[in-house]
């Protein structure tokens, strides 16, 4: 599989980026999920900062992802596509990437106006993106949580679609991302 | 004759400590300032990692009384209680928790107290030696600190300021969960400026 994206399927390094962040935002529910049921403690501090962390990585290889779809081929929409739908897969895409970021910078932020420093790993500390300031943390404790489950709605939407291309239209939608295939057909629909 | 040097050697060694013992003593009535804490700006302050980041909390009440002369360190001495209840991480939910039965059992141990009777000049300046009592355990310990006079409207007042660290472990300030050091580091450094007045 070549890294670099072709103009009928995705590279290996898209699809990596892609497959990787899939894997991070299940673990950033799972955690979310674990910690919010937990009393203030030493399991809870545990869960939180490995929340962060991840979170910082999803936010690092958003940038990565966006800076390596800019500077390959993108494999194009289906020809069968309707307009709406075609609007649809556009705005959907669009989204995804606009969370990708939104998400962990609203959480980064909201860890910094807490007045906690956000520390990759223990490896590195982050720099506070807002002074302390609890006002500002509450509404962002809400705005965290909203984009966060607008990521996981729009998420579904996307995987639904791909299914619907893989099983009902049966296309390469699907395939083109997925390492060890190859497309049915050639060209970019069918 | 033998006698009478054995006896002579005998009386000069019975006199010796009574000697050491009168002059520093004297020295103290005449010599040796008594400070007391100005509060309102001296700040005890620690920073501990947690999650991997630096954090910073301090203890908002404490007291110090510091006797210090440096021509007459056998005569000095400081002692610090600090409040346990008194600390401020900056974040009320964190304070509840540090304060709880795990970390510092404020009810229980209400007060982390520092004793040093010998205080030591170093290249850099003095160390107090003393106990350390936090949490109801009494450990030896150092602190390094460095003391300034500044004449301010005609009082001789005192600066003192130094860095030093604490293994919170050492002291028992992590039961249960708080035992692991992954979340929460043991070493915690502390930091203090004091402005101190004579009295």
């Amino acid at each position: 599989m070549p890294l670099r994206n072709t103009t009928q399927r995705w590279g290996a390094v898209a699809q990596l980026l892609h497959w990787t962040i899939v894997a991070l935002i299940i673990t950033q529910f799972t955690l979310a999920t674990l910690f919010d049921d937990l009393p203030p403690g030493a399991k809870k501090l545990a869960l939180l900062a490995r929340h962060k962390s991840v979170g910082i990585t999803i936010l690092m290889l958003a940038v990565l992802r966006l800076a390596w779809r800019w500077t390959n081929p993108t494999p194009p929409l289906p020809d069968t596509l309707k307009p709406w739908e075609r609007s649809l897969a556009r705005l959907t895409h669009a989204l995804l990437y606009v969370l990708l970021f939104a998400v962990p910078l609203a959480g980064w932020t909201m860890s910094s106006a807490r007045g906690f420093p956000v520390s990759w790993f223990g490896l590195f500390t982050l720099p506070d993106l807002v002074p302390k300031n609890k006002a500002l943390y509450e509404v962002l404790v809400t705005t965290h949580g909203a984009l966060a489950w607008t990521l996981g709605v729009v998420a579904i939407v996307h995987m639904l679609a791909a299914l619907k291309h893989h099983f009902v239209l049966k296309d390469d939608v699907l395939r083109r991302m997925l390492p060890l295939t190859s497309n049915k057909t050639q060209g970019s629909g069918r | 004759m033998r006698i009478l040097i054995g006896g002579a050697f005998v009386v000069t060694l019975l006199a010796l400590p009574t000697v050491f013992a009168q002059s520093p003593g004297a020295a103290v009535t005449a010599a040796t300032p008594h400070y007391a804490l100005d509060p309102a700006k001296s700040s005890l302050e620690f920073t501990f990692m947690q999650a991997g980041a630096a954090n910073k909390g301090h203890f908002k009440r404490f007291q110090v009384a510091f006797d210090f002369s440096a021509e007459n360190l056998a005569a000095s001495r400081l002692d610090v209680t600090i409040e346990m209840s008194s600390v401020d991480t900056g974040d009320q939910e964190r304070d509840d928790t540090v304060k709880g039965a795990d970390l510092f059992a404020v009810a229980k141990f209400p007060q982390a107290h520092f004793a040093a009777s010998q205080i030591n000049r170093t290249a850099a300046g003095y160390e107090a030696v003393g106990k350390l009592t936090i949490r109801g355990v009494t450990r030896d310990a150092s602190v390094p600190f460095s003391f300034r006079t500044a004449t301010e409207n005609g009082v001789a007042v005192g600066y003192m300021s130094g860095k030093t660290s604490v293994r919170r472990l050492d002291y028992g300030v992590g039961q249960g969960d708080w035992k692991a050091t992954d979340q929460v580091a043991n070493e915690v450094a502390v930091s203090f400026a004091l402005r101190l007045i004579p009295h």
